[in-house]
């Protein structure tokens, strides 16, 4: 048990952060809930090492702060209601059309291209800095859009491997083509749709 | 009535309804229900939120005082009658549908040849 006391107040912090999405009227029975669970993680003997029993006590906090967010978008409590100050009463999903997007899109593009190629004119030597900074941001950008790819429940208007050959094929237009276009927003895709389940 | 309702039934929900079902009247707690189905917290608990509001499942406090042995009391869910019914209902119903047209849970049964995959 040595070692989990911190563990636990931390967990137990981020579950009581996690109930303030919460209506008020839930607030208080769901942390005494999540919050009375925590002990029988800590003191689960199926997982032998006590630093495991820590990770999997903060994971399932985690999931609390997953699952707060869901319960406040399925109540009617909606964000809108609980955070007017700084959403000023918007609808949080981004909706923007798919022609603006794809605009924006390009714009970004031109703007990556404009500044690749403007700093490596001014660093020819393929292993000066800006060469590698930029090998190294494409290459995340590329990882960034195939794990939202495979992570996805769905896509819009192409398959998924269409979408990753398209990420792949072109590095930052590709993925920018993929996040303005293809890209289903993480609220507009909770509803579930059978036919996208494989 | 006879169905599920708005809660569809996916991987996660058939695991957790098995579980339930394995015995209707035996209580469970959150953690217990995760380590059973093999399910995160995040996943678990929006599911069972669904479940309590469509009344397939109800809840309640555990029967002790706080200070009783140092363990706050827990919450414990178990499937109502109707929750029993349907969640039997739609098992069966599952496992007859052709495994292409819904995700797996559970393993297939051997000895089924042809059966798509």
């Amino acid at each position: 048990m040595s070692g989990t006391g911190p563990v636990r107040r931390i967990a137990e912090m981020l579950i009581r952060a996690s109930c303030r999405r919460l209506p008020e009227d839930q607030r208080a029975e769901r942390c005494r809930e999540w919050s009375a669970e925590l002990p029988a993680i800590m003191d689960d003997t199926s997982i032998r090492l006590p630093i495991l029993r820590a990770v999997r006590a903060l994971r399932y906090s985690a999931g609390i702060s997953r699952t707060t967010r869901h319960l406040r978008r399925a109540s009617g409590h909606s964000a809108r209601a609980g955070r007017a100050g700084w959403r000023g009463g918007a609808v949080p999903v981004r909706s923007a059309a798919p022609g603006s997007r794809l605009t924006i899109g390009v714009i970004v593009w031109l703007v990556v291209i404009f500044a690749a190629v403007s700093l490596l004119r001014a660093h020819p030597h393929p292993n000066s800095w800006p060469f590698i900074l930029f090998l190294a941001l494409a290459a995340a950008f590329d990882a960034f859009c195939l794990i939202d790819i495979a992570r996805a429940s769905q896509v819009r208007y192409l398959p998924k491997w269409a979408w990753a050959l398209i990420c792949l094929a072109q590095c930052p237009g590709g993925g920018i083509v993929y996040l303005s276009l293809g890209r289903v927003g993480r609220a507009q895709s909770a509803p579930p749709s059978s036919a996208q389940r494989p | 009535m006879c169905s599920l309702g708005l809660v569809k039934l996916t991987g996660p929900l058939e695991r957790v309804l098995r579980v339930l079902l394995a015995d209707p009247v035996a209580p469970h707690y959150g953690y217990d229900l995760m380590k059973a189905a093999s399910l995160a917290s995040g996943t678990l608990y929006p599911m069972l939120a669904r479940l309590q509001q469509e009344g397939l499942v109800d809840s309640q406090w555990e029967d002790r005082s706080p200070d009783a042995g140092g363990r706050p009391p827990r919450k414990y869910y178990r499937l109502t009658a109707e929750g029993a019914r349907v969640a039997r209902l739609e098992l069966a119903h599952a496992s007859t549908s052709p495994a292409s047209t819904r995700r797996v849970a559970v393993r297939p049964a051997h000895g089924t040849p042809g059966s798509a995959l």
